[in-house]
């Protein structure tokens, strides 16, 4: 079976993970346009080459990211989201529209 | 006149209670388990291979940026790295899943009344430390005996052989298609895996573990022969 290593349990059968999709910029939701939202929460670039991507390991319910080629399907670096998410962001509610 | 039988008279149930027809019920704090299967001495068993529900001890967890540090101030020593577990100097043991989430496990010495306290008195606040409440979330089953690793070997990819999967080591992974938490917490005297599955899958990992231990002469055991020894 294909092997996966994992950034927390180390190697495991590559049925222990779940796919999470690309890994992708968020737009600022405040003041971005729709179609970039939409974009963003729809549309995937499904490259041919290294894409990084997130996975879950199932059974520990750990959520990390993995550079894949999509072409070979060689799994080149699995590594912790810390890495890239240093720092936590704080989500304003938006402003209510009142009713008309 | 009818009489009503009051839920709070009846003490715990496992999930596995259908499989323990017949067998010598004892208490354990607030619920049943199993003593003994039969009249024979389980010691035996036990050395060779046996499977027992634990189901009824407690066990609770916790996680977040501030769990570790609320563990060790109410006493628990904890593993360095995750994927490693501990046993207190009560019985209890503490496995850590992750860099912020722990799992207790009860002891049979006091009947899991270390840790069921632990779940009563954590009380939601400003810290980051949320209670993960894991006893009817998961099963619980302890796997004895010289060919525990053997029979594990056949349900699961992960080495668990003692040279690499060594005491105090943790693998939360696939057995028998479904996700476990396998905790090796024995000692040189009893070869140990504790291993827990999601509750409503405890009967089948039950019948699965049961049948790969069958070659190896495998049984249920009752915790007499745990405590008396």
């Amino acid at each position: 079976m294909k092997i996966m290593p994992c950034p927390l349990n180390g190697p495991r059968n590559i049925s222990e993970f779940t796919y999470g999709g690309e890994l992708k910029q968020m737009p600022d939701p405040a003041s971005c346009s729709d179609a970039e939202w939409a974009d963003y929460v729809f549309n995937s670039d499904n490259r041919a080459g290294v894409v990084t991507e997130w996975w879950m390991h199932t059974a520990s319910s750990y959520w990390f990211l993995a550079e894949r080629h999509t072409v070979s399907d060689q799994i080149i670096r699995t590594f912790d989201p810390k890495e890239l998410f240093n720092r936590r962001i704080e989500f304003s509610a938006p402003a209510t529209e009142t009713p008309a | 006149m009818m009489t009503s039988l009051q839920a709070s008279q009846c003490l715990e149930r496992s999930p596995l209670y259908r499989r323990h027809a017949g067998a010598t019920l004892g208490r354990l704090g607030d619920s049943l388990v199993v003593s003994r299967y039969g009249a024979d001495d389980e010691h035996a068993q036990l050395q060779r291979c046996a499977l027992i529900d634990l189901c009824n001890l407690p066990r609770v967890g916790f996680r977040g940026a501030a769990a570790a540090d609320y563990l060790r101030e109410r006493g628990y020593q904890l593993p360095d790295a995750p994927n490693r577990a501990l046993t207190q100097s009560d019985g209890s043991q503490v496995a850590r899943l992750s860099q912020n989430e722990y799992l207790l496990l009860g002891s049979l010495r006091d009947g899991g009344a270390r840790i069921a306290a632990e779940e009563r008195n954590w009380q939601f606040g400003a810290s980051a430390n949320y209670l993960l409440p894991r006893q009817d979330s998961h099963a619980w089953l302890r796997l004895t005996g010289e060919h525990a690793c053997a029979v594990m070997a056949k349900l699961c990819g992960v080495d668990l052989r003692p040279a690499a999967f060594g005491t105090g080591a943790v693998a939360q992974t696939s057995a028998a298609r479904i996700n476990v938490i396998v905790i090796n917490l024995g000692d040189e005297a009893l070869p140990c895996l504790q291993i827990l599955c999601d509750r409503a899958s405890a009967n089948y990992l039950w019948d699965a573990l049961l049948d790969a231990m069958a070659e190896f002469d495998g049984r249920p055991a009752g915790i007499d022969a745990l405590l008396q020894r």
